[in-house]
């Protein structure tokens, strides 16, 4: 058992494929997550063996995280939350007939984030988890303050407009019993509001259900006929965004390391990174830039070997999908802790196998059957539209067995819908959402470390390197989203800057 | 239309020949009330199988997490008292009437199983400059208000152990950093954001093992299977005699008022499955003591656990409303 | 049947953000039912500012409103400066509610979508989710009934596969006993699950 008996044994070879080709479908609809399937899967394979058992679960992660790109691209609805910014660029592409075009960057920029994932997991592991264990609650807070930030890029169109958005989102993310104190927040002492609202429900209603209905608005609009002869990019493309990717997966392989942040915040900070290094998109970013589809891509699917790196070295889960898979070890009888790397390395190996395994057929899967995809777009927008409320309403009920999600989905839906046309951004909404808990227990945890004291707490910061790092870096985005600085780098370097 | 009548009809066929068909004729319904990964979840996952074979039926598990457990509890409350609506839950419930998160607790249910208990350790950042609890104990006097113990929110684990910890050692000044749930406590004791954290042996076995945080006593009278090494907290202080063995547990449960032969056929399964070789493997390598305890010995159970812990977080000062308010007697000295 | 000339009639440069791409909205101009939105929107950030200061008041820095209570203040400034950018904007005369930001399929839409959340419970999954199904695609395609009726059930029963079977999301059954009908499935398959 090591890195190669997943290539020696057909049927885990056959399995990791399986679950892959599950995976993209289930990260393709909206409402299916990986973390649902993969803890289907627990006891669905109960009786198994360990390893067709994990063959499965990888494959369908790997799947999974990719498959949310689709829908993305192509109805503008985000199959998982990782994949919202890549509807920020892949859509417009798709409403010009380069659907195609664009799941086939997307496939290729996946395969590689992915690849450079799984190969700091086997390469750099010890070193990566030593240093997500070194990230304090306030290291957390900062990142969480970083990826608020992102906000900016995220609202075309007017920014106090996105900012009240993101605002929102944050305080949708605190709605319910507060985790650490067990007090009412934002509650209007009804019960329903208690346990809080899901933020997969938010998503849904927001891009399912208000895409939807502003669809309705061009009902008989013939869909856009879709080019699907290119689909692999040339080695020209692949070859000019490979800086970015590097970087971008790297954003990735980091941001899924950490434990508390995963592949939704990485593509988020990686589509920002993009829109920041990039001096000539060939089309402006929200309008079918090609980078912002890199970015995000890269980054998530490297976040899957990041997740990895602190559940083999630690046994600690990098994200939820990987919480549930320690719990898969302990019940085939495994000890998944820091000890399992020591004394079982095998199965480290096999699960580096398994994942390279799944990221080759995640290529394959990927730009193969596109045509299936594209038909679905192509299909009456009478039977569409009506089909993606009905998928966004049992897709919320399915997140937590729920029929208050059901309903604060459709209310998002609605409220989404003026959001919408009076030119307010979702995206921070989410952003919001997503960062609301990173947020606000990391501030509390740090401050209560501090005993309440503010100067300590800045104290601390200058005196820990990687406070400071991330300190410098949110000061540093921060300017230069602000007047002043456009106006200083007009002067220093003699261009007009964006 | 058409259609949906004879389904309809069809339908109607099949309930009026199930009037008299044997439990269970359907899937039953698990609810977990904590999410997926997590030891709960664990758990009955591992045992449900073994516990289906027996009730030959099938046990759709699903997890309804929020509240702190109590969405989940609610909703299995509020169903028919059937059979087909089984909650798989933890200690929490017996808390949640004095911490003010519910007004149900285990009382509105009969249990079909106690699976097993944990045991409490108190556990420690390799560097903390102490190795045992008295160690602790004298730096945390010397230095008040610089240490720093995990938390798991009012009512969980580790606030509970605190409580015992002034009930028997008096006053404690340190600083309570909560997180939400043990499994991010611990990871943020290895990277040093707190120093001490009282957490379940299971949870904490195998990072004691690989060295990335030291036990400095069992919470128990006897020293743990897993940890045979580790002093008990009796062996520094005989006071905490009088509130041990105390842990969490694992229990599943129907809603009051089922029929006492579904009662009777669901406690045979998951007897049965408790017994399971590789259920109880998995059980002692994560360190928990098997129970499985149904019937009267089980309300007696959870009744001693509920007086002991509610008074205890009382005289901490932890709770929202005195167990008196809920007719939870203090128990006997 | 209301709709049918709506759509027809709906303006190209329709600014309902259908991408986040291109945002809905109009920079220079005030579209019907905005100024409305926006002072929505501002008198619900005061309720939830004034719900946030309730949580904890000013007691600590750590307490749980300290966050709500900020970004809630962030969204009253926002929603002010925005509700103030908005009134001195000229109103867009050649758009109306009810063409432009309320056509009434959209309501229609909303109507039905409400109404399935009122049915879901008591009516259970399927017979809503069919009824949903026909009467808005029936309403879309304007196509024959038997067509329609195909459709629905094809599209629903998918579905429904893939939830209830596969991932095993077990929606309200309603009056429809689903359980028992796998159950039977099962038994007639397996043979009896004992």
């Amino acid at each position: 058992m090591d890195f190669m008996t997943i290539f020696t044994q057909p049927q885990l070879l056959l399995l990791v494929g399986l679950g892959t080709f599950a995976g993209v479908y289930v990260g393709a609809i909206p409402g299916l997550s990986v973390t649902m399937a993969v803890s289907i899967l627990i006891s669905f394979t109960f009786a198994w063996d360990v390893l067709p058992a994990l063959s499965l679960m990888i494959g369908i992660y790997m799947g999974g995280v990719y498959g949310g790109s689709r829908t993305a691209i192509l109805l503008n609805i985000p199959g998982a939350p990782s994949a919202i910014a890549t509807a920020l660029d892949g859509y417009p592409m798709a409403q010009r007939g380069e659907a195609g075009t664009a799941i086939g960057v997307t496939t290729v920029m996946s395969f590689l984030g992915g690849f450079i994932g799984i190969a700091v997991l086997a390469l750099a592991a010890p070193f990566v988890s030593d240093f997500a264990l070194s990230f304090q609650p306030r290291d957390y807070m900062l990142l969480a303050v970083l990826g608020i930030l992102l906000v900016g890029s995220l609202s075309q169109g007017s920014l106090v407009k996105g900012i009240f958005a993101g605002a929102l989102g944050i305080a949708i993310g605190a709605v319910g019993r507060d985790p650490l104190t067990f007090s009412e927040r934002f509650t209007f002492d009804l019960t329903i509001m208690q346990s809080g609202i899901s933020f997969i429900a938010v998503m849904i209603g927001m891009f399912g259900v208000s895409e939807a209905l502003a669809q309705l608005h061009h009902v008989d609009k013939e869909a856009v006929r879709q080019k699907i002869d290119r689909i692999v990019p040339s080695w020209a493309t692949v070859k000019k965004h490979l800086p970015l990717s590097l970087q971008t997966s790297t954003i990735g392989v980091v941001i899924g390391a950490l434990p508390g942040t995963g592949g939704d915040i990485a593509a988020l900070m990686a589509y920002d990174h993009a829109k920041r290094v990039t001096k000539n998109p060939e089309r402006p970013f929200g309008d079918g830039a090609i980078e912002g589809l890199v970015a995000p891509e890269t980054a998530n699917n490297a976040a899957v070997g990041g997740a990895f790196i602190p559940m083999m070295t630690l046994g600690i889960p990098g994200d939820a999908v990987t919480a549930i898979m320690i719990g898969a070890l302990f019940i085939h009888g495994l000890n998944p802790g820091p000890m399992l790397m020591v004394e079982q390395p095998n199965m480290f190996w096999f699960i580096v196998g398994a994942l390279v395994t799944a990221n080759f057929f995640m290529l394959l899967f990927g730009l193969t059957g596109i045509r299936l995809f594209t038909k679905i777009v192509e299909m009456p927008r009478s039977v569409l539209i009506p089909m993606i409320m009905l998928l966004s309403i049992v897709g919320a009920y399915a997140v937590n067995n729920s029929i208050t999600d059901v309903y604060w989905m459709l209310a998002f839906g609605l409220f989404g819908y003026f959001m919408r046309h009076y030119g307010y951004p979702l995206g921070p909404v989410i952003l919001g959402v997503i960062l609301s808990r990173l947020l606000d227990d990391n501030w509390r945890r740090a401050i209560i470390s501090e005993r309440e004291d503010l100067g300590a707490f800045f104290m601390g910061i200058f005196t820990s390197p990687l406070s400071l790092v991330l300190f410098l870096a949110v000061i540093f985005i921060f300017v230069s989203q602000t007047p002043a600085w456009a106006w200083f780098k007009g002067r220093v370097f003699g261009r007009r800057a964006a | 239309m058409k259609k949906i009548l004879s389904g309809a009809l069809g339908a109607l066929l099949i309930c009026a020949s199930a009037a008299v068909a044997e439990y269970p004729e359907k899937e039953i319904q698990g609810i977990i009330q904590w999410g997926a990964g997590g030891s709960t979840d664990t758990v009955m996952r591992s045992v449900t199988p073994h516990a289906e074979e027996v009730l030959g039926g099938k046990v759709v598990m699903q997890n309804v997490t929020g509240g702190a457990g109590a969405i989940g509890l609610n909703q299995v409350a509020a169903s028919n008292p059937d059979g087909y609506t089984l909650l798989m839950g933890a200690e929490n419930p017996l808390l949640y009437k004095v911490m003010g998160l519910g007004d149900k607790d285990y009382s509105d249910f009969t249990p079909i199983n106690i699976l097993a208990r944990g045991t409490a350790v108190l556990v420690a950042n390799p560097d903390a400059p102490f190795d045992d609890y008295a160690g602790m104990m004298e730096y945390i006097r010397a230095n008040p208000g610089q240490v720093r113990f995990g938390s798991t929110g009012p009512g969980g684990l580790p606030s509970v152990v605190t409580s015992m910890i002034q009930s028997v050692e008096g006053e404690l000044d340190v600083i309570t950093v909560p997180y939400d749930g043990d499994g991010p406590a611990l990871t943020a004791l290895q990277g040093g954001a707190i120093d001490v954290m009282p957490a379940v042996v299971g949870a904490a076995v195998e990072f004691i093992r690989g060295g990335k945080m030291k036990p400095l006593a069992v919470i128990d009278t006897e020293a743990s299977e897993s940890l045979p090494d580790v002093p008990t907290i009796t062996s520094f202080n005989e006071g905490y005699a009088e509130h041990l063995p105390w842990g969490p547990f694992f229990g599943v449960f129907v809603p009051k008022g089922t029929p006492d032969d579904v009662v009777a056929k669901l406690t045979e399964a998951y007897a049965a499955g408790a017994e399971n070789a590789d259920f109880v493997k998995l059980m002692d390598d994560r360190g928990f003591t098997m129970m499985s305890i149904s019937g009267a010995e089980a309300e007696e159970f959870l009744n001693n656990w509920q007086q002991g812990t509610a008074w205890l977080l009382q005289d901490a000062g932890l709770t929202k409303a005195s167990p008196e308010e809920f007719g939870i007697e203090r128990p006997a000295e | 049947m209301p709709q049918t000339d709506t759509h027809t009639i709906i303006d190209p440069e329709h600014h309902d953000g259908t991408s986040d791409a291109t945002p809905g909205g109009e920079p220079t101009q005030r579209r019907p039912g905005e100024l409305a939105f926006g002072a929505f929107l501002l008198i619900g950030s005061l309720a939830l500012l004034w719900n946030a200061y309730g949580i904890a008041g000013f007691e600590a820095l750590s307490s749980p409103g300290a966050i709500p209570m900020a970004t809630s203040f962030v969204m009253v400034v926002t929603a002010a400066l925005v509700l103030l950018r908005t009134s001195r904007l000229p109103p867009d005369r050649t758009e109306t509610i009810s063409r432009d930001i309320l056509p009434p399929v959209v309501l229609i839409f909303a109507a039905l979508l409400i109404g399935y959340g009122v049915l879901l419970r008591p009516l259970g999954f399927l017979p809503t989710s069919l009824l949903f199904l026909v009467i808005s695609i029936k309403l879309l395609s304007r196509r024959s009934w038997a067509w329609v009726l195909m459709i629905s059930v094809v599209c629903l029963v998918v579905i429904w596969l893939i939830f209830r079977i596969v991932f095993t999301v077990l929606m309200p059954p309603g009056i429809v006993p689903e359980a028992e009908f796998i159950q039977f499935f099962r038994n007639m398959i397996g043979g009896g699950a004992s």
